[in-house]
């Protein structure tokens, strides 16, 4: 949209050109050009927590304490010194503003786990309007599970998991929902999924989808579990009707559902009478068994009454490769209980969808700006172009979209809306940085961030780690990176195995 | 003297000095826009019709459609040489050859 990279010029244009009609963000976002975070402040002196995240609206930096059990919540501000002397642009930055407090305001800590409760540091939810951030705590994981009824046999238990409900702004806890003998995916929130006001939590262990809805005034309420049963007087009309004795009879509600219609559609595949009663054999009743034994690994939202969840085997869930076993996806409607399509990994009609709607499987809400913003591959020509090049390169298309579609169903809140990422601004190395806050093996060198608008000039640079740090051989470091959502400001942590953590702050001066 | 420029500022106070007012009594204020009158009513929508924004989003649009693509059953093989369109005529049978 700017015709000048000059920031001052760009001021000027900007109060008569007319951004592309629904692009004001993105055309605006071009300013991100001009403010990069290119001063470091290097192993600043900063409390000994575990920094989780900024969060999305840039009001509250979340963190956790060493031992694990209690929050710590920072105001994200910005640095404010006065220099007594005359020349006030001097380069060197005084050493009283070069403090964690200068930038990050402690505004409370709250005990959230009890004596033998932890909580989960990967492990963070945000609702945007009502700033309630969503916290895991848990009790030690245990591989030998006692086998109760209507368990999961191979799948491990924790004891007492709980989500607490904490109101960012004071630290109060508003509510709290426990989930006993079960297993959640904790790790980067993977087993939970937050869409506007609804939840839905994966239980494992006992293969329900517990929606819990969290209301203005702070409390978790429970709308449905989609398992055993479907609609909401399933277990009252089962209850009323039939004698239940020791033991399972029924299939569990959703695996009705789910084998109803994959009979249906292999039924209606075939017109022919004899030709259908081939069909079906071939396809459903040869592999009944192997239908019965899927069991739900992950689920979320694709709106507010549809769940696109992914079925597997036993085995696939503890294992971290899941590209070897085969999975399936299954789009369920909550209201009508119905199965409304499934896929196996393998299908490309369902990459297809990935490829070109990417943007709906993170189901962001209408009112959430910053989210809506993140460069995806269906949203922005750069990453769509990283997607052609992978794809062309990729030698078996088959184990190309297996390993596409293993990224569903997504994580929500995984990935930073920072403009430093948008892929039309800068251009970066993805596997040492990028939107999704996953923890990266680090390297000597500091990370370029490459401007797209003028090719080979570096705008900023970001090096986590000490400021001289050889290329001697060193155990494996580990870097983290949190940015604000909107100033240009971020922390980089870096971790080596028995040496103390070092945070840096990068930021504008 | 009262005219469409007023007292805007100028860099020259002689721009628009020769500007006179065509009719001193079609004041701005006095004048109505033309008014278009539709000429047919083949394009008139339907009176109960309103407009909103599809609930469902686009994804799901598609995962929909292509669900009922193939929980229909498949047609016959005589349907699919039948028109599908109402416009369009299918021909008669031509009796002389050519």
């Amino acid at each position: 949209m700017f015709k000048s990279l000059n920031v001052t010029a760009r001021v000027f244009e900007r109060q008569i050109v007319q951004p592309r009609p629904s692009a004001s963000v993105n055309s605006v976002r071009q300013f991100y050009e001009n403010f990069v975070p290119s001063c470091t402040i290097y192993d600043i002196d900063c409390p000994d927590n575990s920094f989780r995240k900024i969060t999305d609206d840039g009001k509250y930096l979340i963190s956790f304490s060493r031992n694990h059990q209690e929050l710590i919540v920072y105001r994200p501000t910005w640095l404010s010194f006065s220099y007594k002397g005359e020349d006030c642009d001097s380069d060197a930055l005084s050493q009283r503003a070069k403090r964690f407090d200068s930038f990050f305001i402690h505004l409370y800590t709250v005990s959230l786990a009890t004596s033998n409760e932890f909580i989960c540091k990967e492990f963070f939810l945000y609702l945007e309007g009502l700033e309630f951030g969503i916290f895991a705590t848990s009790t030690a994981l245990s591989h030998e599970a006692p086998a109760t009824e209507g368990a999961v046999n191979g799948v491990q238990c924790i004891e007492r998991i709980v989500f607490h409900l904490v109101r960012l702004e004071d630290g109060f806890v508003l509510d709290e929902k426990v989930f006993c003998n079960d297993f959640v995916n904790l790790n980067h929130s993977m087993g939970v999924f937050l869409h506007e006001d609804l939840l839905c939590i994966m239980s494992l262990r006992y293969q329900a989808i517990h929606i819990v809805q969290i209301t203005d005034s702070g409390n978790l309420v429970d709308v449905r579990i989609v398992g055993t049963f479907c609609h909401e007087d399933d277990e009252l009309f089962i209850g009323s009707h039939i004698q239940v004795t020791e033991g399972q009879i029924f299939l569990s509600g959703i695996k009705q559902r789910l084998l109803s219609y994959i009979f249906r559609k292999h039924w209606s595949e075939e017109t022919d009478q004899t030709l259908r009663i081939q069909h079906l054999k071939k396809k459903f009743y040869f592999h009944f068994q192997d239908y019965i034994d899927l069991i739900m690994w992950k689920v979320q939202f694709l709106d507010r009454h549809h769940l696109l969840i992914k079925f597997g085997s036993v085995d696939g869930v503890v294992s971290r490769t899941t590209e070897q076993h085969p999975s399936f996806f299954a789009v369920y409607n909550i209201e009508k209980a119905e199965i409304i399509s499934f896929f196996q990994n393998s299908t490309e009609e369902l990459y297809y969808l990935y490829e070109q709607f990417c943007d709906h499987f993170t189901a962001s809400s209408r009112s959430s700006l910053h989210a809506n913003f993140i460069s995806s591959h269906s949203n922005n020509i750069y990453a769509f172009d990283q997607l052609c090049v992978i794809k062309n390169r990729a030698s078996n298309f088959l184990q190309f979209v297996k390993k596409m579609v293993s990224s569903l169903p997504y994580t929500c809140q995984s990935q930073s809306p920072s403009p430093y990422f948008d892929l039309s601004l800068f251009r970066y190395d993805e596997k040492l940085i990028s939107a999704t806050d996953r923890h990266r093996y680090s390297t000597e060198h500091p990370i370029k961030f490459i401007s797209r608008r003028q090719p080979h000039i570096l705008k900023f640079k970001i090096k986590p780690g000490s400021e001289a740090s050889g290329s001697d051989a060193r155990p494996k470091r580990i870097s983290s990176f949190l940015f604000h959502p909107y100033l240009p400001l971020a922390i980089s942590i870096q971790q080596t195995f028995m040496q103390p953590t070092v945070v840096n702050i990068h930021f504008r001066r | 003297m009262a005219f469409l420029m007023g007292d805007w500022p100028s860099y020259d106070p002689q721009n628009f000095s020769q500007i006179r007012p065509s009719d001193p009594s079609a004041q701005p204020s006095k004048l109505t826009p033309a008014t278009y009158h539709p000429t047919h009513n083949r394009t008139v929508p339907p009176p109960n019709q309103v407009i909103t924004t599809e609930a469902r989003n686009i994804l799901l649009r598609q995962i929909y459609q292509k669900a009922e693509d193939k929980l229909r059953p498949k047609r016959a093989a005589t349907d699919l040489l039948t028109p599908e369109h109402g416009c369009k005529q299918p021909r008669g049978d031509f009796s002389n050859d050519p």
